[in-house]
């Protein structure tokens, strides 16, 4: 990766950041609820997604987001465990690349924690 | 009310909080489909593909050919037919229809003999035969177990509590290109007059792999340590 | 050639497999001994760093398929042989233990990367 670009990558989210230090993985609520599911219910969905971005118009290739994943997991979110690594990873990637910007993400995260509040 | 009261109370446990991560899942999926990076159709499709994956096809294969040698041979000449007799089928289960980078379809058994020992790592990205063995576990796609397993396989492998004597062969399989390869270890001791369901239950994902042998205690793989990686990027 | 068309064509044969018959005659057979090239790679590859250079054994011919590099940028006009090579430990890495001189590694390169040795 072209140094210019490899900086850029490792410019950090606030957005992602608080996220990565103040959310909740899944292990931590696995011990409080008494749940054993190793994977978040998350995990295949966020699988999906990364898949889907490689097929088609192919917005985000395979080893291009698994080698920014490689490189965002060893410093930005080192202390992240796995797989909530792997999303803010991605999320990084997207937001870096274009895709969507920061508050844009901010504000549809608002939207989802409304409708899953009420919805269940 | 809670979510918890809609529940019976003998109902497996469930996590009773939206976490941030949960949200950010749902959001980032969701913006990528309103700037028409994909549908909710092909993502719906491959969630319900995903849902499908798992070891225990890759276990059966095994199990098949530890108890006929002519099943053992067609896995060795020909995996994508021997597969589809434990119900894969590389080509057609794919929402694509052919494959796609992360599982291309070019399985190849690799066979243990009493003096070779294999063991699959991908050190480009993490490339695993996921169509018969479900999703990689985390130590497989850390930098660490990837850059250290081409250079020092028999630490790495001791690491997981195999250790090979000398006069075994230790072959490295960097699955780089199109090949995805799954590991035929040897039938254990003390298996001896056991049916193809027992077999299967002792073939647990990390033989597969081939960081660890079967055991006829053993059904289940260890917990496994996540080691940082030693040299990170940009050293 | 466009990725839709590569789409279409490998839909119910599988890619690889979908490329057979179109890399011509190998190269190179099953015992060959090689040593791998050490080209530029200036956009993509999949051949990686420690293997240049280093002597190996053809065990198997593996499939047709374009080369990582064309692939990379949707081209799929020339396909090329690819081949499972195999490597001594102590040929890659000069502080292999001697002791463990058998050990090896195999991994597969189109035949761009190969020369005969």
């Amino acid at each position: 990766m072209p140094k210019k670009n490899l900086n850029k990558l490792r410019e950090k989210i606030p957005l992602l950041e608080d996220i990565g230090k103040d959310g909740r993985v899944w292990s931590d609520l696995c011990k409080q609820y008494g749940v054993e599911n190793p994977d978040p219910p998350w995990r295949i969905t966020l699988e999906s997604t990364c898949e889907v971005l490689n097929e088609g118009a192919c917005a985000l290739p395979v080893l291009e987001r698994r080698d920014e994943e490689d490189k965002l997991s060893e410093e930005i979110y080192k202390d992240v465990p796995y797989p909530e690594r792997q999303l803010l990873a991605l999320a990084h990637s997207m937001i870096k690349k274009g895709f969507f910007r920061e508050e844009e993400l901010g504000v549809q995260m608002e939207k989802v924690y409304k409708r899953l509040s009420a919805g269940t | 009310m809670s979510k918890s009261d809609k529940h019976d109370h003998n109902a497996a446990p469930m996590v009773d909080e939206i976490s941030d991560f949960e949200v950010l899942e749902v959001a980032v999926r969701e913006l990528c489909i309103e700037k028409g990076l994909f549908t909710q159709e092909d993502h719906n499709e491959w969630t319900e593909y995903m849902h499908t994956l798992g070891p225990l096809p890759a276990g059966r294969l095994v199990a098949k050919a530890w108890l006929d040698p002519e099943y053992k041979q067609l896995c060795i000449d020909d995996p994508v037919k021997a597969s589809l007799e434990v119900g894969i089928d590389w080509i057609n289960s794919m929402p694509s229809k052919f494959g796609t980078p992360s599982d291309y379809c070019n399985p190849r058994i690799l066979v243990d003999t009493p003096t070779l020992k294999h063991v699959v790592v991908c050190t480009l990205c993490s490339c695993y035969p996921r169509p018969i063995l479900g999703q990689s576990p985390e130590w497989y796609r850390t930098p660490n177990y990837r850059r250290r397993m081409v250079r020092w396989p028999r630490q790495v492998l001791s690491e997981f509590g195999l250790q090979l004597p000398e006069d075994v062969e230790i072959r490295v399989a960097d699955s780089n290109q199109k090949t995805r390869y799954v590991v035929m270890p040897i039938r254990p001791d003390g298996t001896e007059g056991w049916t193809e369901d027992q077999l299967t239950e002792i073939v647990t994902r990390d033989c597969l792999i081939g960081v660890a042998l079967p055991r006829a205690d053993r059904k289940a793989d260890d917990k496994r340590p996540i080691h940082k990686a030693v040299h990170p990027y940009g050293h | 050639m466009s990725k839709s068309h590569h789409v279409e064509k490998a839909t119910g044969i599988g890619d690889p497999q979908c490329f057979k018959g179109e890399a011509g005659k190998p190269k190179f057979g099953v015992g060959d001994k090689v040593r791998i090239r050490n080209l530029p790679d200036i956009f993509y590859t999949r051949s990686q760093m420690y293997l240049r250079e280093a002597e190996a054994t053809v065990v198997k011919l593996v499939y047709e398929s374009p080369p990582a590099e064309d692939e990379a940028w949707d081209n799929t006009d020339s396909p090329e042989w690819f081949y499972s090579v195999l490597f001594r430990q102590t040929d890659l890495w000069p502080d292999y233990p001697q002791k463990f001189a058998g050990d090896t590694l195999e991994t597969e390169l189109s035949e761009r990367w190969l020369e005969p040795l």
